[in-house]
């Protein structure tokens, strides 16, 4: 598990590097032009493989197998075959990532992935997901805690929607603008219901263990849940895509019914931890956790308001989308994600909690928070902008751009800050590894 | 809610819900859509639509899906209640499904860092798709675009100055004795470019009403609506 999470964070740390290239480029558009594998296209698919590939699939899979043996009190059922699993992964995505700046990208929004690349990682999900199901199946039996619902849920999600994608785009492509539609939906279902779901089962967990108090309703919690995995996935279409508007209506339904589960899970969350709320005493875990949710609820609300019909005609398609894709994967999964390997990573290698370096901790925080916000409001900003400056035909389409220059240019110090605090918490954790190591070695040597 | 079976059930309801809505559905419905003729205008006769692309094309698709081209640039086309896409003069009228029948792969993209390139053929022509990727400031001051100089090689002019070589302006011309020749890639990749082009009107997609705006073109030249 620590192979998972290990990979996990250094490709974080890789995506947010690429991120901030592309950010620089909008500084000087001439900046490594000339490297056709450095080029702006290659390196924006690249970002977004290796943050989804390279850092969120391992992080929700190895954050789910932690829980599952937690919550189910037993332990990881094949340990050797997820560690396989996570090396193929890894190699899988290597591979992938390089093909992609070599041009091997498929076109399609977060399915960026090479063809050849794509049985592989299926193969090597399939190893880690099936181990995470024994170690399910090997639970305790007690009642079923909402993060064991929200665990289950990812581990199976993913596999469905990545065949679907595979089956539709590659191994037999449907014709036309179904391929677009398949890409939407892929996309829509990644970031709603698979980020959300693992994103969630850690909130689920983290706040009511380290709070020590009981969780508000786990009928509420149920409810959540089943309306997420309802109304999530049914959608991400744009207003403006060229298909029948019964499909396009259809998409508007599901992303404003997203406000059921929203409300569900805000108002749980809010009732567990009233008069509790306390951010500057808060344990750091929680802190993240915390901050993750609130991102969480902004970002899941920018979706229903741009997908409602009067807004998107002039959002769609700018840096407004962009904007809250950072929100969800930034703001939302990393910093969630951030904040349970805190209390995750210790307790594998049997440290105490207080074997992290508190300064590199706060740094992290702190820049992450700040990097995220800068970003995402001037993304925001530059979005919203472009989206009604081009609402006026006066305004020719690279007046405009030009003017949203300004706002774009911020965000890369937003960028820099979360690639400094993701190198942080990645220099955190290997001391953390050092130290184990450094233990081992000294009880061994005892023991002789 | 306490059974393994049951939450497993459960989730695959739901997935195969918004599975049958999105992926399901929409393959019934458009899956076996073929050419279509398209609606004609004044005494015209109506034509077949879409047309297959040139192999050459084709090829130029691969190199914009192998570039990202997709990152910055769209191919879709709002109505015109939607967007002011029509009078930028970014096509005649809304996309629609069948403009993409002949596609592979479909890249609608998703994000405008640069103009909509769904009728892009329309309004450009092969030297000015050479400059704009050889570099994209030679047509649009200040553009942001990066140039995309490696799909171009610099050659010693032999007997006699190459036909294919891309005309420049005097300041960015190479040193004497040389040119600009686009390589392969590129020129499939102005094939595809010319090749997009959604100027059939179809009965789903008849042309939008004449605007009248003091409409400024993107950065091309103004297109014209059909006759």
């Amino acid at each position: 598990m620590m192979t998972l999470f290990g990979s996990a964070l250094t490709w974080l740390l890789l995506a947010s590097l690429l991120g901030l290239l592309n950010s620089l480029k909008f500084h000087a558009p001439g900046l490594l032009a000339s490297q056709p594998y450095l080029s702006y296209g290659r390196v924006h698919a690249a970002q977004s493989a290796s943050f989804l590939y390279g850092f969120a699939v391992p992080a929700a899979v190895g954050l789910g197998l932690w829980l599952l043996c937690r919550l189910g009190r037993t332990t990881l059922a094949g340990p050797t075959i997820v560690f396989v699993g996570a090396i193929v992964w890894n190699t899988a995505v290597t591979l992938g990532v390089a093909g992609i700046l070599c041009g091997g990208s498929t076109g399609y929004e977060y399915f960026e992935m090479p063809a050849w690349c794509v049985p592989i990682l299926f193969l090597a999900y399939l190893m880690i997901g099936l181990c995470g199901l024994f170690t399910f199946h090997q639970r305790q039996p007690e009642r079923l805690y909402p993060s064991q619902w929200f665990v289950v849920g990812a581990l199976f999600w993913f596999p469905w929607i990545f065949s679907t994608a595979a089956l539709t785009l590659l191994c037999m492509p449907a014709r036309g603008v179904l391929q677009a539609t398949t890409a939407w939906w892929y996309a829509r279902n990644f970031d709603t219901v698979f980020l959300g779901f693992a994103g969630l089962a850690s909130a689920f967990y983290f706040i009511p263990k380290l709070l020590g108090r009981p969780l508000h309703s786990h009928y509420l919690a149920a409810f959540a849940f089943w309306t997420l995995a309802l109304f999530g996935g049914f959608g991400g279409m744009p207003e403006s895509a060229p298909l029948p508007l019964w499909i396009i209506s259809l998409s508007l339904v599901g992303t404003v019914l997203t406000v059921v589960p929203i409300l569900a899970i805000v108002l749980n969350f809010y009732e567990t931890v009233r008069h509790h709320l306390n951010m500057l005493d808060a344990d750091h875990v929680l802190r993240f956790t915390y901050v993750g949710l609130f991102f969480w609820l902004i970002a899941s609300v920018q979706q229903i308001i741009g997908a409602l019909p009067s807004v998107s005609g002039i959002t769609d398609f700018t840096w407004f989308g962009a904007a809250q894709k950072e929100l969800v994967h930034y703001g939302f999964f990393a910093m969630t994600l951030s904040g349970a390997l805190y209390y995750i990573v210790p307790s594998l290698l049997k440290l105490p909690t207080s074997a992290w370096c508190p300064k590199l901790l706060r740094v992290h925080f702190w820049f992450m928070l700040l990097g995220v916000l800068i970003s995402y409001l001037s993304l925001l900003v530059a979005g919203i902008g472009q989206g009604v400056l081009l609402a006026n035909t006066g305004n020719s389409f690279i007046e405009v751009m030009l003017r949203t220059m300004m706002p774009l240019r911020m965000s890369t110090l937003g960028d820099l800050l979360v690639v400094v605090s993701i190198a942080v918490f990645l220099a955190n954790f290997a001391g953390m590894v050092m130290q184990s190591c450094r233990q081992c070695w000294l009880a061994r040597k005892e023991a002789l | 809610m306490n059974g393994g079976p049951l939450l497993f059930v459960g989730l695959l309801a739901t997935m195969a819900f918004s599975w049958t809505g999105f992926i399901l559905a929409p393959q019934i419905q458009l899956g076996s859509m073929g050419q279509t003729n398209t609606v004609p205008i004044g005494d015209a006769s109506p034509l077949t639509y879409p047309l297959a692309q040139s192999g050459e094309a084709h090829a130029g698709a691969e190199i914009y899906r192998a570039n990202g081209c997709a990152a910055c640039h769209t191919e879709m086309v709002c109505a015109t209640n939607l967007g002011t896409d029509v009078f930028r003069g970014w096509g005649l009228r809304r996309s629609v499904a069948e403009d993409y029948l002949l596609q592979q792969p479909v890249m609608l993209g998703s994000q405008r860092i640069g103009p909509d390139l769904a009728n892009f053929g329309r309004r450009a022509d092969t030297n000015g798709i050479y400059l704009r990727l050889y570099d994209p400031r030679l047509i649009t001051p200040k553009s942001v675009m990066p140039a995309y100089r490696f799909l171009f090689e610099t050659h010693k002019i032999g007997l006699f100055p190459s036909r294919d070589a891309i005309v420049l302006p005097d300041q960015d011309a190479p040193t004497a004795g040389y040119e600009i020749i686009p390589k392969p890639q590129a020129r499939a990749l102005a094939a595809y470019l010319l090749n997009l082009r959604q100027d059939g009107y179809l009965f789903e997609a008849p042309p939008p009403p004449q605007p009248k705006t003091n409409a400024v073109s993107t950065n091309a030249v103004a297109a014209k609506p059909a006759k």
